[in-house]
């Protein structure tokens, strides 16, 4: 038994967890965990000012990994039989069906849910100073999931992947100078063939994957970094507001040069870069507010994990991830539609092939960008910030609209046709 | 709170076991299990002993899969239908029944789904039968199946499928690649006819169609033929079986069915009777070929039409160059050939033509193949209608003699013409003459206008 408690020992390293010791020491000494404060505050764990939206979206992209990596072992890219592995998956693989329908629905959701994390961390303010390059991250994260839905939206090679995938990279193409070679650097040729499958594979199981992860960590260093998860601030004492904000930032003009309270004690590097001793007194208020991450924040996380993970796996026993007929370059669907969520942008395009199709998605992604640095307004109070939320809601429910209406509206020859009409004889 | 948030947790980890244990049991108890375990027993009632029943019944449940790559396809029907090559099976319910008069068209060779359409991938009955979305090739109904028997029997006689030697036929000498092209070859008013078999008509609209084409079609150009409901049927067989897949060698390799009424045909045109004899009726140069079938074996004969020199050294007879499948058909029409057959292939031989008779002839053909019979009919009477058209349908060419010199006749067919309107703000007419400069050869179009002025009608010596 000895022995049995001393391996234990050796791979824990820790105080039992009914200890405040062990709870730190949890955090503390491993590596995963780390990420983490050992206390939280409890403003921290308010489910109704985040929504969990972040931990949702990391979690459907472990979803992602997992399925994604199993799904790899049945997939050949290349163009038939790419088709014919959908239909062992469909027909012959254990599971193969519901696996697949894991993938696309938690894609889906991915897509769905960070753009909605983006929508929460504007209305609660959570980019500003300190963390406004923290939302230029989180826009390149948004910009490398859709990626990733788009470079996956191919692989099945049926008819919906191929004409969603001409369609998505014709849309690239309008833009003026670099648009056409884009397209053949994308595309490996001048159409969507196999090349093209070769090469949105490569980008979909290896390069966006890995970007992802590395700015992933990025992003969740930095809210560590930050002070942590976003909370509601105006609910705190004006007093402490203005310390919160610059927790972490040093002064402009801080050198590394310790202004010491005491001089005969010797300060520590950490010390002197954060211009804080590291035994800061905490006033009783505070630690009153405060709670052991072990086990109130980790609770809530395993929470959103497996509600997360029951809600994809739910959906995908009801729905199975489409599957149209193999891919045809030779008859194109009337109307073809690029991916849902690039159909705002189609309908731009169908009005002005430059500016739907180029100006307007660049302004839009480099708006996004400068946010932070142009909302010079440090106020995260609502009733404080009308400007930026009335341009922010507009930017949203136009997105929404042309969305929708692309989606639903849409018929063939790209005419206004509401959803309730059924057209007949489009395709003969 | 935390207490709650915690039994929630475990709430939610136990649906999401059962989650998992519901997927799995959907994986596990797919319909075509059931169908195996029926089948095996209904294999184990005629097993003579218990052992022997219990030895059926534990055979473990698979999927079964002819891979058919000079197919390119995969089917897996027969993991359901366990009994098609079973004769004892001949009386089972199905899925199980057995496949009677199959030939050389075994399963592993061929598949399933070459022949009946559907979906060769699929595991459970409503996708494999390809009723489901997104699977444009559903079963043929059992009227039409025997129309894939053309797609590898791209020519000849296919025996037991009369509809599609008809509809070929009808294809020929209807005018049809007129309007529509065929493996590169015919008009471009009508859609190319190349893949038609791959784009996954119903046969029923296909058949409508033959009968009343602007009906079903609704604005298209194409006449109405007045077609049988027999002849609409065999045309419906052609355009199912016309497929531009392609089908391997060894199922190309058959296009031509070696029957003896192949073999016949080509006999004929080889003109072997000019030295042989069969049974002493033709010529006597080479040897008499009645009963050799029965003298020689099949591979001698064989050997014997691919070098003849090798078989009798000092033959005069020619190594022609036929393909295997000629050779065959050739070997089975000369094991039943009589003295009257040869009777029969002399008397028929034509008369010897003068040359203007054979350019005639030869401008008919041609004026057949082209399709140029599709609108100014087989025996140049026009009448197909045409809208807005002067006199609202294409015109005869019986009197054309009476307005065009023949040179204006040749720079129409060469260049085209676009007919004059009844209505000149009306919409134009639907037909039209096509350029054939680029399509036929000089000679050809002489041949063609020879061809006319032979039939033409004098009008003004009526009067």
């Amino acid at each position: 038994m000895n022995l049995i408690r001393e391996i234990w020992q050796s791979i824990v390293r820790r105080d039992r967890l009914s200890t405040d010791k062990g709870k730190s020491e949890l955090v503390f000494l491993n590596v995963w965990l780390h990420i983490h404060p050992a206390k939280v505050k409890r403003e921290h764990m308010k489910f109704s000012h985040t929504f969990y939206l972040g931990f949702i979206t990391f979690f459907l992209f472990l979803i992602l990994l997992t399925t994604g990596i199993a799904l790899m072992c049945y997939y050949r890219p290349y163009p038939p039989q790419a088709y014919q592995d959908m239909k062992d998956l469909e027909f012959v693989v254990y599971m193969g069906s519901f696996l697949r329908a894991m993938h696309r629905w938690a894609a889906h959701g991915m897509v769905v849910c960070v753009f909605l994390h983006m929508c929460r961390v504007f209305y609660t303010g959570s980019y500003k100073k300190p963390r406004q390059f923290n939302w230029v991250v989180g826009v390149v994260l948004l910009l490398l999931t859709l990626g990733l839905s788009f470079t996956g939206y191919l692989l099945p090679w049926d008819q919906l992947a191929y004409w969603a995938i001409t369609v998505g990279t014709n849309i690239g193409s309008y833009a003026p100078l670099v648009g056409g070679q884009l397209r053949e650097l994308l595309l490996g040729g001048h159409t969507v063939g196999e090349a093209a499958l070769l090469r949105f594979y490569v980008l979909h199981v290896a390069v966006l994957p890995s970007l992802l992860i590395l700015l992933t960590i990025v992003h969740l260093w930095r809210v560590r970094k930050d002070g942590g998860l976003s909370r509601p601030v105006w609910k705190l004492k004006e007093s402490k507001l203005e310390t919160l904000v610059t927790i972490g930032a040093p002064a402009e003009t801080a050198a590394l040069q310790a202004q010491p309270a005491v001089t005969s004690k010797t300060y520590g590097l950490m010390e002197v870069v954060t211009g804080k001793p590291i035994f800061e007194t905490v006033t009783p208020e505070e630690e009153e507010d405060t709670v052991f991450s072990y086990p109130y924040a980790f609770v809530r996380e395993a929470l959103a994990l497996m509600a997360t993970v029951t809600a994809i796996m739910t959906i995908s026993l009801l729905f199975r991830a489409p599957l149209e007929e193999l891919a045809n370059p030779a008859k194109t669907p009337n109307p073809a539609k690029a991916p849902w969520y690039f159909l705002g942008l189609q309908e731009l395009v169908s009005h002005s092939a430059l500016l739907g199709g180029v100006v307007a998605p660049a302004l839009m992604v480099v708006a996004l960008l400068a946010i932070p640095y142009f909302d010079r307004n440090p106020s995260r109070q609502l009733t404080q910030r009308k400007w930026a939320l009335g341009l922010f809601t507009l930017f949203v429910v136009v997105n929404l609209v042309l969305i929708v209406v692309g989606t639903f509206f849409r018929g063939p020859g790209w005419a206004l046709v509401p959803p309730w009409v059924h057209v007949v004889g489009g395709a003969e | 709170m935390e207490r709650r948030l915690q039994q929630i947790f475990f709430a939610l980890s136990l649906l999401a076991l059962a989650l998992i244990v519901a997927a799995a049991w959907q994986a596990n108890t797919p319909s075509w299990k059931t169908y195996q375990h029926k089948f095996y027993e209904l294999e184990a009632q005629g097993e003579p002993n218990a052992v022997a029943k219990a030895a059926v019944l534990a055979t473990p449940p698979e999927i079964h899969q002819q891979l058919l790559t000079g197919l390119q396809r995969v089917d897996r029907c027969t993991t359901c239908h366990l009994g098609v090559e079973d004769p004892t099976m001949k009386d089972a319910p199905e899925p199980f029944r057995y496949h009677a008069g199959l030939g050389p068209h075994v399963p592993a060779r061929f598949g399933c789904t070459i022949c009946h359409g559907g979906q060769g991938l699929a595991t459970d009955e409503e996708s494999a039968h390809g009723k489901v979305d997104f699977w444009p090739n559903p079963l043929l109904t059992k009227d039409y199946i025997r129309a894939s028997c053309g797609r590898c029997h791209k020519e000849g006689d296919v025996p037991g499928v009369p509809e599609l030697t008809e509809g070929r036929r009808l294809f020929e000498t209807q005018g049809c690649p007129g309007c529509h092209k065929l493996n590169g070859v015919g008009g471009s008013i009508g859609p190319d006819l190349t893949g038609e078999g791959a784009n996954h008509r119903s046969p029923d609209w296909l058949e409508r169609h033959f009968l009343a084409p602007n009906v079903v079609s609704t604005g298209s150009a194409m006449p109405n033929f007045h077609f049988s409901k027999d002849q609409a049927r065999a045309l419906t067989y052609y355009m199912l079986s016309l497929t531009s897949e392609d089908m391997g060698t060894y199922y190309s390799s058959v296009r031509l069915i070696p029957g003896p009424e192949f073999g016949r045909q080509l006999f004929v045109e080889k003109n072997c009777i000019t030295c042989h004899n069969i049974g002493g009726v033709g010529s006597k140069t080479g040897t008499d070929l009645q009963g050799v079938a029965q003298k020689h074996s099949i591979e001698w004969l064989d050997e014997q039409l691919v070098n003849p020199e090798l078989v009798y050294p000092g033959s005069s007879m020619p190594a022609y160059d036929l393909e295997a499948n000629a050779r065959k058909a050739l070997v089975a029409f000369l094991s039943s050939a009589t003295a009257d057959d040869a009777q029969a292939i002399i008397s028929r031989r034509p008369r010897p033509l003068t040359p203007e008779d054979v350019a005639i002839e030869a401008g008919k053909q041609d004026f057949a193949r082209f399709g140029c019979v599709g609108c100014h009919g087989t025996e140049l009477q026009g009448g197909v209608a045409n809208p807005n058209a002067q006199g609202g349908e294409v015109p005869s060419l019986l009197h054309l003699s009476d307005d065009y010199t023949k040179d204006e006749v040749l720079a129409i067919i060469r260049n085209g013409r676009v007919p004059p309107m009844d209505n000149p703000n009306g919409a134009a007419p639907p037909l039209y003459m096509p350029a054939w400069k680029k399509v036929l050869s000089d000679e050809d179009i002489n041949r063609i206008a020879d061809y006319l002025w032979s039939k033409q009608q004098q009008k003004k010596d009526s009067w």
